[in-house]
């Protein structure tokens, strides 16, 4: 990838239709090349806070231990991390997964019997309406999509449409890899997506304790490390963790949000 | 299985013992996920290797087989830390089953039609692999799969306290639901540097603490992530 090719972090300038139909050229881009799934997610996960002007997104998927693993997040702030992760217990996207189907919450004020814990945590957190969008293959839902905002009904039915179609992107990115004529094909995919989401965890514990910098600067420096050198972000991540690379080869810089 | 806990309890009887906790979570596939036989091995990055259990003597031959042929579905789960799932050995036109020649012939032999291989690892950390085999062909199914998943990441900690140089000999509790969040991975990474430790003995020594101080893994995994807990040396 040369430095003139947008990228959808660059796509902040134009209309929204020439951002939405750049994005898609980006992702389209992205899925013919040998791409990194997380990466190809962390991208998505940017581009629905762009083109939806939503506060917060979140891509979960199906651990097929009965858990949602969060695999990208719009932010690392941990009270997000929380959210999606309460959602283990109940909240709209585990409805979403569990029912195959978008679920939306206008106001979630008025949704509070429906989900009793996860709604005063959402609320606290600053959040008032939320849409979950399925991760769909066939008949079966690997996970979903989570958009998040400040405003009540936020998401207009045009909108959701278009999230839908980043959730289709997404399955697409996850199990469109080797072996897809392989019927075991979405259970190997999944795991290789979870599992690559856990090395990057860990090599960004190993930058932000080395560098004394937040979860999020850190994730920032490796994603970059890997985009400007054309690596895959999980193999940057294994060789971080593994101590292949030294501290000072991944510029980290605290101003980095 | 849609009773995932009783899976869970389980699988935390099989692991009290640490003496046979492999033997008793490959034997738990055998009795209760309508596999034949089952068997682990260790590969690990500085070089522990070798079979640690087997349910049965096909179980074994596959095991031993991979070693000798440095071919099949456990040794690509190893290097790819993906799970390989190969629902019959005779299908040739799977791609996969082509890169095994002398495994497939050896497998085949022994009456081995289906394999699924699952790595033992915890991201970038990698202990080996489980392998589950059936005398018929077919898919595991989704229940059996998902269990299975559950008995690997019981299996890889059991090999990590193995595999440790480290004093881990605190009885573990296999607290799966955490074991996985974000913050715990994050965690580990930053004790692996406060401590000046590889990776797998950062993960124990996070489990062991939140055990001596009674507490769950998540919440001192989120205390060394927001720096209100440092792990040093002299603790150790």
């Amino acid at each position: 990838m040369t430095t003139e090719e947008p990228t959808t972090a660059s796509l902040v300038t134009g209309s929204r239709e020439q951002r939405l139909a750049e994005t898609f050229v980006v992702l389209a881009d992205t899925l013919v090349d040998d791409y990194d799934v997380v990466d190809l997610l962390d991208q998505l996960v940017t581009a629905c806070v762009d083109l939806l002007d939503v506060a917060a997104a979140g891509l979960l998927l199906d651990d097929q231990r009965g858990n949602l693993a969060v695999v990208a997040s719009s932010s690392e702030e941990s009270r997000l991390l929380e959210i999606f992760q309460l959602q283990n217990n109940e909240g709209p996207c585990l409805d979403c997964v569990r029912g195959g189907a978008a679920v939306l919450s206008g106001d979630l004020e008025l949704d509070e019997s429906r989900w009793p814990r996860f709604v005063p945590v959402a609320r606290l957190a600053g959040f008032r309406s939320v849409a979950a969008l399925p991760l769909r293959l066939r008949d079966q839902t690997i996970g979903g999509l989570n958009l998040f905002d400040s405003r009540v009904d936020r998401v207009t039915p045009d909108e959701r449409r278009l999230a839908q179609a980043l959730a289709d992107v997404a399955t697409i990115g996850i199990l469109q890899r080797r072996f897809a004529h392989r019927s075991t094909m979405v259970a190997e995919q999944l795991q290789h997506a979870l599992n690559s989401r856990v090395v990057i965890e860990q090599a960004k514990g190993v930058l932000a304790e080395r560098n004394g910098v937040t979860m999020e600067v850190a994730f920032i420096a490796l994603r970059r490390h890997a985009r400007n050198h054309n690596f895959k972000l999980t193999d940057v991540a294994k060789r971080v963790v593994r101590g292949d690379i030294g501290s000072d080869a991944i510029a980290v810089t605290p101003q980095d949000t | 299985m849609d009773d995932r806990d009783r899976w869970a309890a389980l699988l935390a009887e099989a692991t009290a013992d640490t003496n046979t906790q492999c033997q008793r979570i490959c034997q738990l596939c055998v009795d209760l996920l309508e596999v034949s036989g089952g068997g682990i091995s260790m590969v690990t990055s500085t070089g522990n290797r070798g079979v640690v259990c087997a349910t049965d003597d096909v179980s074994a031959q596959i095991e031993a087989l991979q070693f000798s042929l440095g071919e099949g579905p456990c040794v690509d789960a190893v290097t790819s830390g993906v799970p390989v799932l190969i629902p019959d050995l005779r299908q040739h036109g799977d791609v996969a089953v082509e890169r095994w020649p002398a495994f497939m012939e050896a497998a085949s032999a022994a009456g081995v039609q289906a394999v699924f291989a699952l790595p033992l690892r915890i991201g970038a950390i990698n202990v080996g692999a489980m392998d589950l085999y059936r005398d018929r062909a077919g898919d595991l199914e989704a229940d059996h799969l998902s269990a299975a998943l559950m008995a690997a990441d019981a299996a890889a900690i059991a090999l990590l306290h193995l595999a440790s140089t480290a004093d881990s000999t605190f009885s573990d509790d296999l607290d799966t639901r955490s074991a996985y969040q974000l913050q715990v991975h994050q965690a580990t990474g930053m004790v692996q540097v406060q401590l000046g430790v590889r990776t797998e003995d950062a993960f124990l020594m996070l489990r062991a603490r939140a055990f001596a101080l009674g507490r769950p893994l998540l919440d001192v995994a989120i205390d060394v992530v927001e720096r209100r807990l440092r792990f040093t040396p002299e603790d150790q």
